[in-house]
């Protein structure tokens, strides 16, 4: 009863499991009204006098409680998940995600709709109908114009030490393929795809790159090839002179009422797209049909699928993020919906390293990062955009990258993914 | 004949008694008529000791004779004194009794006597004044006789009393119950008697001597009053001549002492107080008092214990007596106890009889601890008064100090309040206190209160013009008697919050339209452009100047035309806005660039109204493809569904202030030849070839291919601002300068469905959703709302409206708020516009 009015004691478990940061598993009892910061200075106290030598430093731990992030007092955490205050509690530690920190600000002529990491290289789109290279250091590198209309999506295709390949899609119906020689600086339209019936609003890259897929307006998903295919590199040597091959798609897939909003390759084969209709599908490229839908109540803004956790999160015509598990047979059950946007979310992602985290970037000019076990609080709100938030892309974790109708790009470095990266890096 | 003559003796028997009693009574009364002798006599007879004798005359009478009245009227007035005591309820006997002395004299005599006493005046009544009658007729005769036989009355007196004693004490009862069942058996006989009795009783005046015995004492008019008053006078009242009684000469002791010595009869003379006589109590009389006194029945005749005469058998009979055989119904056994001792059984069987001792221990349960009201309620006491549901009278608030008699200086009024107060005289609700505090010195110092009576009366009033029934207070939330409309939550999705803000006008923006895929819309301002945006990022995709304030823009509803119809003062654009598809583009522009040959001419009437012309280089340049130039400026423009029409408004026009323009022909039509009104606006049915013309105050509904009019819906309101069509087409949503929105089921009637009133100002706009059972209404309150309105095919079923939201974001600019309102074509999104030089986003 002490306990109920936030004045027990409890007993937990503390468990990590991050190694290095292991302390013993013996039950503790604390007082129920800790929070966060007094269960970070008991942790720490705690591997300092585990630790042999003075090695040890400070280290912020973020607690995780039955699965959801401790924001208040452990107390009105146990209240509001109803668990009873006699139990032991597990509780979680995980070394906290830094702070990402804005990095640089790479400003554009128009409103950039389009970002895309790869490397150091940053590709944006734009709505003066170009298409931009910057270095992530902020160097601006080339301006592609090409182009008749705003640019809506980019995104690499590979990219290497002497070339990259990458794609544009614009309102005026087309897809670029764009080969860029790195060293030379030179950039040449390798094919146009043309096919779409209205502006391309989104575009994915197959994870085995030969193919991409575009999402337009005229409600089709479309499957081209992305491959510079030699041989109708020479079949169309006119139109290359003329600025590039005409590319047809593979495969065109009708099943979307509105606009498709968001694609993504989920695997080799499959495909998810989130449409202005109020729903997702998920197509497989094999038997060229829906596998899996989706329907929500609101017209889905973006999605984006993470191959580690194999969640959707979906930016929606509403401020809430919402948690989707494809997996599922009841799919259109919301696992679980974030507040915190002010705004539409326009766009949002997974990180690529992180299981658990997500940006995403909203029409109230802010970024934030989120923790899917976090659903009442982001982790860090990315300020610095002066308007709408309109791509934001976390593909090189090193760097959450965001455009917007303030004409600028940020890029935030992530800390944490410093070292991780890095060590991604040498494993590979 | 016999009886003739015995009357006769009676009345000779009267007159000897008078002459007794005159001997007996003071001389004043001989000069007075022989009527009022006899009254006199009469009522002293009561005390006189004299009755005695006069009783046993009559025996003698009655033994001669076997008329009653003369019996009774000397009997009654001594009955007077004895029926008193005698029981009254053997009235009968003695009738019977009376009735029968006819036959033999000596029987009836002796029965007479037994039953004498129990004779009552009631009897007398009648036949004294028969008797007084008769005495009147021998009135004369009577007072030749008087002298004469005045001193042998007495002796026959004295000799008749003896018999009758005699007779008294020999009566024994079995000769009565004898006499009784002879005089049974002469019934007829006695019948006749009293026959002929009445004959002879008509004879007199029944009320001319009056003297009964229940009227006033007339030997003395004073009346019932205590005498003493007389004791100072030598009179003691007045006689019936108004004569003062003289009272009898008093003599003082001495003389009463000698009288005492000398007259035997002194302890047995009394003083009448009425009359101041002295009387000698007789024997009987004596014997009366000391019967009375020592509480024994006063008539010593009378046997307390005769035997008992069974009139009814107390035998039980064996035979029933009425030869009716007994009803059925007795036979059966009752139902209805039948019934409640079936009750009883089943009671018993299911054990829920109780003994009297279980039912007490029980209530002894059941009560528990006593506990009772310490503070009894209005109610309970009411009840007690049996008045069963009262109303109880509302709580008065406690005085407070305002309304002691001295209350502290700060309740008291000050000039401002006193003032203030005065001014509320005609409505006095309004006061804060209904009275003015007063201050006296001291309780005793309050005067009284002026208006008591008053209100007095007004309270009476209210009590005499209340209802007697209590008049019961319908308990109904107001909230029932709304209609049950479902929660707004229900009824999702519906724009709820605004989203977006689209910023580039420095005008008021008049207009907006979507584009029917929903990528993009145009808005049309005061700052002389048109604009295109991307809605999903509130981007402006390109704006167009036009060279007049915009008033109208009309994206063309069919998807396969990219066309916008914009109203820029009295040039009507149409436009390819060129977004979207290019192929659509493309073709649009191909199809606006070729004019089609004009074969059929037009007539001056048109052409003096409307120009079609191409758009210059500049304009074309800038999108514009053709210009139709009117004469007057145009308010509104609207596409037909199929996108080849367009109707525009000029108010200005007259009678040709709305026309319709073929695009594929390039030609104009003018519709109406005469104007109705000021025309507002005019609307395509979305199915039908109708047009929607609204005046300012009808709606007309015209029919395109016959050209009549079909039906003229009733506003009811004085300036119709704006019309929008349910897509099914069966339903008008009209809003109003005047705040109304008026809701139209065109299979209904031509008066609204549903006037709403959901706006503070002028309703500016109004819109359907295409998709959604939505409708959005813009006003000059700043507000868009947002309400419900599901159109059901079951054409039984009404619309169902229900106001969801109300979207107010938009600034005031000079009274102006939101100016229009359209729908996203297929999300539940609304867009404003409005005077603030936004369009706003709500989703």
């Amino acid at each position: 009863m002490e306990a109920e009015n936030g004045e027990g004691q409890v007993q937990v478990h503390l468990k990590t499991k991050q190694e290095q940061y292991g302390v013993p598993d013996v039950p503790y009892s604390i007082d129920a009204t800790v929070a966060t910061t007094e269960l970070n200075t008991f942790v720490n106290t705690l591997l300092e006098q585990t630790s042999t030598d003075d090695s040890h430093r400070t280290v912020e731990f973020d607690f995780l409680v039955f699965d959801e992030y401790l924001r208040g007092r452990l107390c009105d955490h146990l209240r509001e998940k109803a668990i009873s205050f006699e139990d032991a509690i597990e509780i979680e530690y995980v070394e906290r995600f830094p702070a990402p920190e804005p990095q640089d600000c790479l400003l554009h002529d128009d409103w950039v709709s389009a970002v895309k990491t790869c490397g150091k290289w940053v590709l944006t789109g734009c709505y003066d109908n170009t298409i931009n290279i910057w270095t992530i250091k902020g160097k601006h590198v080339l301006t592609i114009p090409g182009h008749s209309m705003p640019i809506k999506a980019v995104s690499w295709v590979s990219l290497d030490e002497e070339r990259g390949k990458f794609i544009s899609c614009s309102q005026d119906q087309t897809a670029m393929l764009w080969e860029w020689m790195v060293e030379t600086n030179s950039v040449e339209c390798v094919s146009v795809c043309k096919g779409h019936e209205r502006g391309i609003d989104c575009v994915d890259v197959s994870p085995t790159k030969d193919r991409f897929a575009t999402g337009s307006w005229d409600t089709m998903l479309k499957i081209w090839s992305a491959e510079i295919n030699e041989s109708a590199e020479g079949s169309t040597k006119k139109a290359k002179l003329e600025g590039g091959s005409t590319r047809t798609p593979i495969m065109t897939l009708q099943g979307h009422r509105e606009c498709i909003s968001a694609v993504q390759w989920m695997d080799k084969d499959t495909l998810l797209t989130s449409s202005w209709d109020h729903t997702m599908k998920v197509w497989d490229l094999n038997m060229e049909g829906i596998k899996t839908e989706i329907s929500t109540n609101k017209s889905i803004f973006d999605a984006s699928y993470s191959n580690l956790n194999h969640l959707i999160v979906t930016a929606s015509a509403d401020k809430n993020i919402r948690l989707y598990d494809p997996r599922t047979n009841h799919g259109s059950v919301v696992r679980n919906t974030y507040l915190g946007h002010q705004q539409w979310v326009e766009t949002i992602m997974w990180s690529t390293t992180e299981e658990y985290l997500f940006v995403s970037g909203s029409y109230d000019n802010q970024n934030k990062l989120w923790d899917c076990r976090s659903p009442k609080a982001p982790l860090y709100d990315l300020i610095g955009h002066g308007d709408k938030v309109l791509d934001i892309d976390w593909s090189n974790p090193k760097y959450i990258v965001s455009g917007g109708s303030d004409n600028t790009v940020r890029v935030y470095k992530s800390r944490k993914a410093v070292n991780g990266g890095s060590k991604m890096e040498t494993g590979k | 004949m016999a009886k003739k003559s015995n009357k006769r003796k009676a009345t000779e028997e009267k007159k000897e008694i008078v002459v007794k009693s005159k001997e007996e009574f003071s001389d004043e009364a001989e000069d007075s008529s022989a009527n009022e002798e006899e009254d006199l006599l009469q009522k002293v007879n009561e005390v006189d000791g004299d009755s005695t004798d006069d009783e046993g005359i009559e025996q003698n009478y009655h033994s001669d004779d076997s008329v009653l009245e003369f019996e009774s009227d000397d009997e009654g007035n001594f009955t007077g004194i004895k029926g008193k005591e005698a029981g009254e309820g053997e009235e009968d006997d003695e009738d019977v009794e009376g009735d029968s002395d006819e036959e033999d004299s000596i029987d009836e005599a002796d029965i007479e006597d037994i039953s004498g006493e129990e004779e009552e005046e009631e009897d007398a009544d009648d036949e004294e004044n028969e008797a007084e009658q008769e005495d009147s007729e021998d009135e004369v005769e009577n007072l030749k006789e008087k002298a004469k036989d005045n001193g042998d009355e007495q002796v026959v007196k004295k000799k008749e009393k003896k018999p009758k004693t005699l007779n008294s004490n020999q009566a024994n009862p079995a000769k009565a119950l004898e006499d009784f069942n002879n005089e049974l058996n002469k019934g007829d006989k006695n019948k006749k008697g009293i026959k002929t009795q009445n004959n002879s009783t008509k004879q007199y005046n029944e009320y001319e001597n009056s003297d009964t015995s229940d009227e006033e004492d007339i030997r003395n008019t004073v009346g019932n009053i205590p005498m003493h008053w007389y004791d100072e006078y030598k009179h003691i009242g007045y006689d019936w001549d108004a004569k003062k009684i003289i009272k009898p000469p008093k003599g003082d002791q001495i003389d009463d002492f000698l009288r005492k010595i000398e007259d035997p009869n002194f302890w047995r003379t009394v003083k009448d107080p009425q009359t101041g006589q002295e009387v000698v109590l007789t024997d009987a009389d004596i014997e009366l008092i000391k019967r009375i006194n020592s509480a024994r029945i006063p008539n010593p005749e009378h046997n307390e214990y005769e035997p008992w005469i069974e009139w009814f058998t107390s035998e039980v009979e064996k035979m029933p007596i009425k030869n009716v055989p007994d009803h059925k119904r007795s036979f059966l056994p009752s139902v209805s106890e039948k019934k409640k001792i079936g009750r009883m059984v089943h009671a018993l069987k299911m054990g829920w009889m109780k003994t009297m001792e279980e039912v007490e221990k029980e209530k002894q349960a059941k009560r528990g601890p006593k506990f009772y009201m310490l503070w009894e309620t209005d109610t309970s006491r009411e009840q007690m008064r049996r008045i069963h549901d009262p109303v109880s009278a509302p709580k008065r608030d406690l005085p407070g100090h305002a309304e002691s008699y001295n209350p502290p200086p700060e309740y008291l009024f000050d000039e401002k309040e006193q003032k203030e107060w005065l001014k509320l005289k005609d409505e006095p609700h309004k006061r804060k206190l209904h009275f003015m505090p007063q201050k006296y010195r001291s309780l005793r110092e309050v005067p009284a209160y002026p208006r008591y009576l008053r209100e007095r009366f007004l309270r009476c009033l209210d009590l005499y013009l209340c209802p007697r029934t209590r008049r019961v207070k319908l308990n109904i939330d107001a909230e029932y008697l709304i209609p049950k409309l479902p929660s707004p939550k229900d009824l999702q999705p519906f724009p709820t919050v605004e989203s977006l803000i689209y910023k580039g006008h420095t005008d008021l923006v008049r207009s907006v339209s979507v584009e029917p895929k929903g990528e993009y819309m145009v808005s049309g301002s005061d700052d002389k452009t048109v604009k295109i945006w991307e809605i999903a990022t509130g981007r402006c995709i390109r704006t167009i100047e036009t060279d007049d304030v915009v008033r109208c823009v009309a994206w063309c509803p069919n998807a396969k035309l990219s066309i916008i119809a914009v109203a820029s003062g009295n040039r009507l654009l149409l436009i390819n806005p060129k977004v979207g598809d290019k192929m659509l583009v493309k073709k649009t522009d191909d199809l606006l660039a070729e004019a089609p040959q004009i074969d059929s001419l037009e007539s001056e009437r048109i052409k003096t109204a409307v120009q079609w012309a191409t758009a210059d280089a500049a304009e074309q340049e800038k999108g514009v493809r053709l210009v139709i130039t009117h004469f007057k400026p145009i308010r509104q423009v609207t596409w037909h569904g199929r996108g080849d029409y367009i109707a525009s408004v000029m108010p200005e026009g007259a009678n040709r202030s709305a026309i319709i323009h073929q695009l594929s022909k390039r030609r104009s039509q003018i519709p109406f030849a005469k104007s109705k009104g000021l025309i507002q606006c005019v609307l395509f049915h979305p199915i039908k070839p109708c047009l929607f013309v609204a005046t300012q105050h009808n709606v007309r509904i015209y029919d395109l291919v016959k050209q009549e009019l079909i039906k003229k819906l009733l506003t009811n309101s004085k300036w119709i601002s704006g019309m929008s069509i349910h897509p099914k087409g069966d339903n008008l949503l009209v809003s109003t300068y005047d705040k109304k929105i008026l809701w139209f089921d065109l299979d209904l009637s031509t008066k609204p469905y549903q006037t709403m009133r959901l706006h503070k100002n002028a309703v500016r706009s109004v819109a359907f959703h295409l998709r959604y059972p939505l409708f959005a209404s813009a006003s000059d309150d700043q507000s868009v709302i947002v309400s419900h309105g599901m159109v059901y095919n079951d054409l039984l079923q009404n619309p169902l409206i229900v106001p969801l939201k109300k979207l107010q974001t938009h600034d005031k600019v000079e009274e102006f708020g939101v100016l229009d309102v359209c729908w996203h074509p297929v999300q539940p999104w609304v867009f404003s516009t409005g005077a603030d030089q936004t369009i706003r986003l709500y989703t």
